[in-house]
C-alpha cells in the first residue's frame, strides 16, 4: 500500500462521444483524498457521463482516469471495490422492500445473512428508512427511494463515494436527511464526488467546485472563490408587463448593474448588501410608481453563475442529463 | 479512511467461488418478483391458454389430422410454441430491468459481470419453466393424454430446459440490443409469432401451400414442435431432415443459438450499456 498520497480521482483529457455528440470533452478532474468536490452544471453538461466513466459503467473514448491509482479501464475490478456510485435515478429493485434491497447489496459485497441484516438495520436507522423499510420500493415516494439508494451506496463505508445529483427533485425533508448524512460522512473523512445542478448545494457541501458545461470545465475553485465571481445574493424585480420591463430597465439600469430576463419579466440586480440593497431597490421602485409583481432577495443560482463566468446563460436547450445517443444525436 | 487503495491479493482473495454465490443471490432476487408481480407469470401463460381454448374448441373442429386426435396433436404444438415465445418474455424483462437502473448498480459492484447476466438468464428460465408447468397442467386437466415412454420422458426432461435456456439467452441478448420493451414485443409479433404458427403447431405442414411449407421445413420452431410431438405422442413427422430427426435437430438448433447468443450477449453486456 504505497498509495497514501495518491489522489482519489485523477482524470486527464477524459472524453466520451455518443455518435456525433460529445458528452464529455477533454475533462481534467482531480479529487484529493479526504475532500469533497462538486461537479456543478446544468442538465446535459456531462456530469452523469463523467461519473459513469469513473465508476466503470462507461468506457471513455479518450483520455484516462485513475481511481485510487487504478485505471478505470484496465483495472476496473479494483476500481469497483473502491468506488460507490449512487445514481440520479434510484437504482433499486422495485419488487423488493427497502430492507431486502439493502440486504441484497450487502450480501453481494460479501457479507453473510446475519451480517447483511445488521448492516441494513444500522443504515436504515441512520437514513430514517426504518418506518417504511418493509414496503416494496415501487410503493414508496421518490425521496424515500433516494434515501434507500444512498443507504445501499454506504455499505462498507466506501473509500470514495460518488453521488450523482443526490437531491434533485427531493422533498425538503428528504433533502435535509441526505444533506445531514453527507455532512456526517464528510466529518468521518470520506472522499466525496458530488454532482449537482444547485449552486447552493455545492456551496453547502463542497471544498472545491468544478463548474462544467458541454462536457468542459468552465471554472473551478473553492465555493468562496466562485461566489466572489458570481456575486452573493441577488434582488429580482418582476415587472407586471413588457412595458414595465422596459421602464424598470431604464430606471434601474442607470443606478445598478442589471441583468434582464425578458421572457420572465425579471430584472436581476447583484445585492452584496443583501437586505439593505433590497430595501434600497424597493424604495427606488416604489418612488417611480412603476407597478411590479414582486421584489425579492434570493440566493444566486446556477444560471447566475453561468452568466457571470461565461457571459451567457446555461444552455436552455440542455439535453436530458443522461445524454444518450437515442435522445441526442437524432 | 485517509488512504485509498487495494493490494492485488485483496482482489484475488475474492476468488472464483464468489461467482456461484453472486449468481445464486441475484437469481433469488429475480425469483422473488414472481409472487409479487403475478401478472408477469400471466404473460407467459395467458397466451398459450387462450390458444389452447381457441384451437381446441373453435378452430379444431375444422382441422383433421389423420391417425391422432386433434387434442393430442395440438398440445405438443403448444409446448413447442411456448418454448419459442420464451424469447419474447426474456427480451421484454431484460429491457425493463435495464431501464430501471438496478442492473447498473450491480455492474458497479465488485462482482463478476458474468454472474449478473447468468442470473438474469436463470431467472427468466425459471419463470418460463414455471409457465410451462402451468400450461402442461392446464392441458392435462382438459384431457390431453400423452403417451410418454420412460426413455422419451428422460429426453424431454433434458430437451425442454435446454430449449428454455437457448431461447432465454437469445431473448436476453435481443433485449439488450432492442432496449425498448415495446420494440421487443413488436419484433416478437413480426418474427416469432408467424414462425410459431407455421411450424406444424396447429395444422399439418404437408397440407400448406409451397412457400409456407418450405419455410416450415426449415423453421427451427418446427423442430421443437416435431420433437415434443415425437416424445409425447410417438408420432413421427416428415418432409425435411429436421422433421425426420426432430430431437437431433432441436439439440443442434439450441446449441447453435447458444453458441451465437451467449458470446454476443456477454460482449454486449460488458460494453457500454448506458441506461
Amino acid at each position: 500500500m504505497s498509495n497514501s498520497n495518491l489522489p482519489a480521482i485523477d482524470a486527464h483529457g477524459l472524453t466520451k462521444r455518443f455518435g456525433d455528440f460529445v458528452a464529455v470533452d477533454s475533462l481534467d478532474l482531480r479529487v484529493e483524498t479526504g475532500t469533497v468536490v462538486s461537479l456543478l452544471g446544468p442538465n446535459g453538461a456531462g456530469k452523469t457521463t463523467t461519473v459513469r466513466m469513473l465508476a466503470t459503467l462507461l468506457r471513455p473514448d479518450g483520455g484516462e482516469a485513475r481511481v485510487g491509482g487504478h485505471d478505470v479501464v484496465r483495472e476496473a475490478e479494483q476500481v469497483r471495490r473502491l468506488i460507490s456510485l449512487t445514481g440520479q435515478f434510484a437504482a433499486l429493485d422495485k419488487n423488493l422492500t427497502a430492507r431486502e434491497n439493502i440486504v441484497l447489496m450487502a450480501r453481494l459485497r460479501g457479507h453473510g445473512r446475519v451480517d447483511g441484516a445488521a448492516i441494513a438495520d444500522e443504515l436504515m436507522e441512520r437514513l430514517d428508512i426504518t418506518e417504511f423499510g418493509d414496503r416494496l420500493i415501487k410503493n414508496v415516494s421518490g425521496g424515500q427511494r433516494r434515501r434507500v439508494d444512498l443507504a445501499a451506496g454506504l455499505i462498507d463505508r466506501p473509500q470514495l463515494l460518488v453521488l450523482d445529483e443526490p437531491t434533485t427533485g427531493l422533498d425538503p425533508r428528504s433533502r435535509q436527511v441526505v444533506w445531514g448524512t453527507i455532512r456526517e460522512l464528510v466529518a468521518e473523512g470520506v472522499t466525496l464526488l458530488l454532482t449537482t445542478q444547485y449552486l447552493e448545494e455545492a456551496d453547502a457541501l463542497a471544498d472545491r467546485v468544478v463548474l462544467i458545461d458541454h462536457g468542459r470545465e468552465i471554472a473551478a475553485g473553492t465555493p468562496a472563490q466562485l461566489k466572489a465571481q458570481v456575486g452573493d445574493q441577488r434582488v429580482d424585480v418582476v415587472a407586471v408587463d413588457d412595458d414595465g420591463v422596459a421602464r424598470l430597465e431604464g430606471l434601474l439600469g442607470e443606478r445598478y448593474d442589471i441583468d434582464v430576463f425578458a421572457e420572465t419579466r425579471v430584472i436581476s440586480i447583484s445585492a452584496p448588501g443583501q437586505a439593505t440593497d433590497l430595501a434600497r431597490i424597493a424604495a427606488v421602485v416604489a418612488e417611480s410608481e412603476i407597478p411590479v409583481d414582486e421584489i425579492a432577495l434570493r440566493r444566486p443560482t446556477l444560471d447566475d453563475a453561468f452568466l457571470a463566468l461565461t457571459g451567457h446563460p446555461a444552455d436552455p436547450e440542455g439535453e436530458s442529463e443522461n445524454a444518450e445517443p437515442t435522445e441526442v444525436t437524432a | 479512511m485517509s488512504t485509498i487503495g487495494l493490494t492485488e491479493s485483496d482482489v484475488r482473495e475474492a476468488g472464483r467461488l464468489s461467482y456461484l454465490r453472486d449468481t445464486v443471490l441475484l437469481t433469488a432476487r429475480s425469483l422473488r418478483a414472481i409472487p409479487r408481480v403475478p401478472e408477469r407469470l400471466l404473460d407467459v401463460t395467458i397466451q398459450p391458454i387462450v390458444f389452447i381454448l381457441l384451437f381446441l374448441y373453435v378452430f379444431g373442429s375444422a382441422i383433421h389430422v389423420p391417425g391422432i386426435s386433434y387434442k393430442n396433436y395440438m398440445f405438443p404444438g403448444i409446448i413447442g410454441q411456448s418454448l419459442a415465445f420464451g424469447i419474447i418474455g426474456a427480451g421484454v424483462a431484460t429491457c425493463n430491468d435495464l431501464t430501471e437502473g438496478v442492473i447498473d448498480r450491480f455492474r458497479s459492484l465488485p462482482i463478476s459481470r458474468l454472474s449478473i447476466i447468468t442470473a438474469q438468464v436463470l431467472g427468466q428460465c425459471c419463470e418460463a419453466l414455471l409457465g410451462m408447468v402451468i400450461v402442461v397442467a392446464f392441458g392435462l386437466a382438459l384431457g390431453w393424454d400423452p403417451r410418454i415412454t420412460t426413455a422419451h420422458g428422460i429426453e424431454l426432461l433434458v430437451l425442454i430446459p435446454l430449449g428454455i435456456l437457448a431461447f432465454g439467452w437469445a431473448g436476453v441478448w435481443l433485449g439488450m440490443i432492442v432496449r425498448s420493451p415495446d420494440a421487443m414485443q413488436g419484433l416478437g409479433f413480426i418474427i416469432v409469432f408467424p414462425l410459431s404458427f407455421m411450424a406444424g403447431t396447429f395444422v399439418p405442414i404437408s397440407d400448406m401451400p409451397l412457400i409456407p411449407r418450405t419455410i416450415a421445413y426449415w423453421d427451427p420452431i418446427s423442430a421443437l414442435v416435431a420433437a415434443v410431438r415425437l416424445l409425447t405422442e410417438g408420432v413421427h413427422s416428415s418432409g425435411s431432415w429436421q422433421l425426420v430427426h426432430p430431437v437431433q435437430a432441436m439439440v443442434l438448433w439450441c446449441l447453435a443459438i447458444l453458441a451465437i447468443c451467449v458470446p454476443l450477449a456477454l460482449r454486449r453486456f460488458n460494453r457500454t450499456l448506458a441506461s
